[in-house]
């Protein structure tokens, strides 16, 4: 299962497993955030190749518009598909303290 | 039974007052004498201002207080009170304000003129489940007892159960006149302190048994579930008489309560140890093999006192390992500090066979010992079959070999085999991506049935989920369910995807998706195949033509793989 929901001071939060069946509400969720955006991953327990689409996609649109898509608090399976697709060479991140 | 886990380790200081306690409740009494000993130890260690056992009497299904010899004892029915509640749940119960408790009888007060603040009732249950008794704790110096409290109360009632039920045990079998003297007892103890029946352990065959020779002997063992792992103890107490007896049960009775407290293995072990050094005569000792294993990793972490060969059967090409002595016996002299603990793995199919000397030097007429190299034969040839089977067929032998002539010494086995790889986690999934959830769950059950460690969960999920979906999204209208097979391999795990009514579709020739690329030319998409190969160990892929059926098969060990270094990139973080 997956949340996604605004959390305090302009971060969003994200929990669960961000997998093929989760990507659509993730995206639709994102479709709606503006400026610079961080995203809190430090419930976020997975995320696969359909989640980097929606994380590209977003930030795609984000830089566009002057604004980015921030990453904090990402665990290790995280961080290692980030590491492997390149992504953290595309996202600011943070990870988990 | 249960209690809350301790929140605060036991101190050093602490362990020993416990242990002491637990090797005074190892020596024989009499019931009198143990019920004094019982409250006597039980105030002792959790600073108690009074204590009281109350025995069950199964026949009337009544609580005895036995109040002094000579007086009749109090009788309550076994649902009376908080006594009454405590033997019915088997839970402990601590009342930290007892006269704001209505279950609290306070006509015991009036009469004593005893005024109770705080009470602590925990159930006596012995290693056969049966319930004993209960004790009651009163007025905790300085305060009420707490969750710290509980624990310890825990763990002593354990033992103070056993040694209530030993000496119930030991005084009808006087009575009986089955016993004539003091040694014939001592060895009833020594027995009655093993376990009466085998842990289960997932993936794990355990077996003990312990066959005492006519006359003397000092072996004991134990295997025992503890938070740290499975306790594995077998042990050796020198010399003859009663005296082996009744330290190898002292030893036994304070290994397991240290575990029980939660206790690693070098403290416990060099605890036990420096007690015995004190207690034993010059000339005792016991050589002893202590250990834990965890289920999960496999892994055996032990110290051994003078307790050797241990043997390690290695399953993938049939031969033993033998490992030493790791220090000297218990009790031979207080050790000042102890060598780290030795470790070995057990792959599928290995086993870990623990025999006492009694096995090795098992004499035939002309004083030949059966030794080493028979007992390896035969647990290569019976390393197969269930572990009790094995030492059923040992026994038979070391018979065989003596030709008659009677055992000489205790025969203890302890064997511990990790099964060989179960048979595959099966099912079939529907050709949907909200078919997700159920893989998860099943992937996450499989792992566990199949003892895979979880920590390449996360990317044994990443390859199903790719190569799932991708077989949702590109099956050309095949109705037909996608089936997923998990089975455990040595060091981690091997998933294989079968998709039917399919055409040829190499999933695995896909090209590397070039991860360089700055982010106005890089695309969603493109990315399961390549992030794969850097998270599992290998990915093949097989189609029949007849069959019309696709199947991939990818494996994942090690749980570091994952954190390969990422090759040819810089390093810098894009802001």
């Amino acid at each position: 299962m997956l949340t996604i929901e605004p959390g305090a001071e302009g971060v969003v939060v994200v929990a669960g497993r961000l997998d093929a069946a989760q990507a659509p509400a993730a995206q639709a969720f994102l479709d709606g955030v503006a400026g610079v955006v961080t995203l809190d991953c430090s419930r976020l327990e997975y995320i696969s190749s359909a989640g980097l689409g929606v994380l590209l996609k977003t930030q795609k649109r984000l830089l566009g518009a002057g604004g980015k898509l921030r990453l904090a608090g990402v665990n290790r399976h995280v961080q290692d598909i980030f590491l492997y697709s390149g992504f953290d060479q595309l996202f600011e991140i943070e990870p988990a303290s | 039974m249960t209690a809350r886990p301790r929140q605060h380790p036991l101190s050093v200081g602490d362990l020993e007052a416990i242990l002491e306690v637990t090797r005074a409740l190892a020596s024989p009494f009499d019931l009198m004498t143990m019920l004094a000993e019982v409250v006597s130890a039980a105030k002792q260690v959790l600073k108690a201002d009074r204590g009281s056992v109350w025995l069950y009497d199964a026949a009337s299904d009544e609580l005895v207080l036995e109040v002094a010899t000579g007086i009749p004892p109090v009788r309550e029915p076994a649902s009376a009170g908080l006594v009454g509640a405590c033997a019915r749940s088997r839970e402990i119960i601590n009342v930290p304000d007892c006269y704001a408790d209505p279950r609290f009888d306070r006509r015991v007060d009036r009469e004593s003129g005893y005024r109770t603040r705080c009470l602590l009732t925990l159930p006596l249950v012995d290693h056969q489940d049966a319930l004993v008794g209960v004790m009651q704790l009163l007025n905790k110096e300085g305060g009420a007892f707490d969750a710290d409290d509980e624990a310890v109360a825990v763990a002593l009632a354990a033992q103070c159960a056993v040694a209530l039920q030993r000496v119930r045990m030991t005084e009808a079998l006087i009575e009986g006149e089955r016993l004539r003297n003091e040694l014939g007892m001592a060895r009833v103890v020594q027995m009655s302190a093993l376990p009466a029946t085998m842990p289960v352990l997932p993936g794990y065959d355990v077996f003990g048994v312990s066959k005492p020779a006519e006359q003397t002997g000092g072996d004991t063992f134990d295997l025992q579930l503890t938070e740290r792992g499975l306790l594995v103890v077998l042990a050796d107490a020198a010399g003859h008489g009663i005296a082996p007896a009744l330290s190898v049960t002292q030893m036994h009775a304070m290994l397991r309560m240290a575990f029980r407290l939660g206790s690693d293995l070098q403290t416990s072990f060099a605890q036990v140890n420096n007690q015995l050094a004190e207690t034993l005569p010059d000339d005792r000792f016991i050589t002893a093999f202590v250990g834990l294993l965890d289920a999960a990793s496999h892994r055996v972490e032990y110290q051994s006192g003078g307790q050797g060969p241990l043997l390690h059967f290695h399953a993938a090409n049939a031969t033993c390992t033998r490992h030493g002595p790791t220090c000297l016996p218990l009790g031979a002299m207080p050790a000042a500090s102890l060598r780290p603990a030795a470790t070995f793995d057990l792959a599928p199919g290995d086993i870990l066979v623990l025999l006492s000397d009694g096995v090795y030097e098992y004499q035939d007429a002309n004083h030949a010992e059966f030794g080493e190299a028979r007992v390896e034969a035969v647990v290569a040839s019976h390393a197969g079959k269930p572990m009790a089977e094995l030492a059923a067929m040992l026994e038979t032998e070391l018979v065989a070999f003596a030709r008659g002539v009677p055992q000489q010494d205790d025969v203890t086995m302890v064997l511990i085999k990790r099964e060989a790889s179960a048979p595959a986690e099966h099912l079939d999934f529907a050709r949907r991506i909200d078919a997700l959830q159920d893989i998860v769950a099943f992937t996450a059950e499989a792992f566990r049935r199949q003892g895979v460690d979880r920590e390449l969960l996360p990317s044994v999920d990443f390859a199903l989920e790719e190569l799932f979906t991708n077989m949702v999204k590109y099956g050309g209208g095949s109705s037909a369910p996608v089936g997923i097979d998990i089975v455990g391999v040595p060091g981690g795990v091997e998933v294989t995807l079968t998709d039917h009514d399919v055409e040829r579709f190499d999933v695995t020739r896909a090209p590397d998706a070039d991860v360089s690329l700055p982010i106005e030319q890089r695309v969603p998409g493109g990315l399961g195949l390549h992030l794969i190969r850097r998270l599992v160990d290998a990915v093949e892929y097989d189609y029949s033509e007849a069959a019309r059926r696709s199947r991939i098969t990818f494996r994942k060990t090690g749980p570091d793989a994952t954190r390969r270094p990422a090759e040819g990139r810089g390093g810098h973080v894009d802001d």
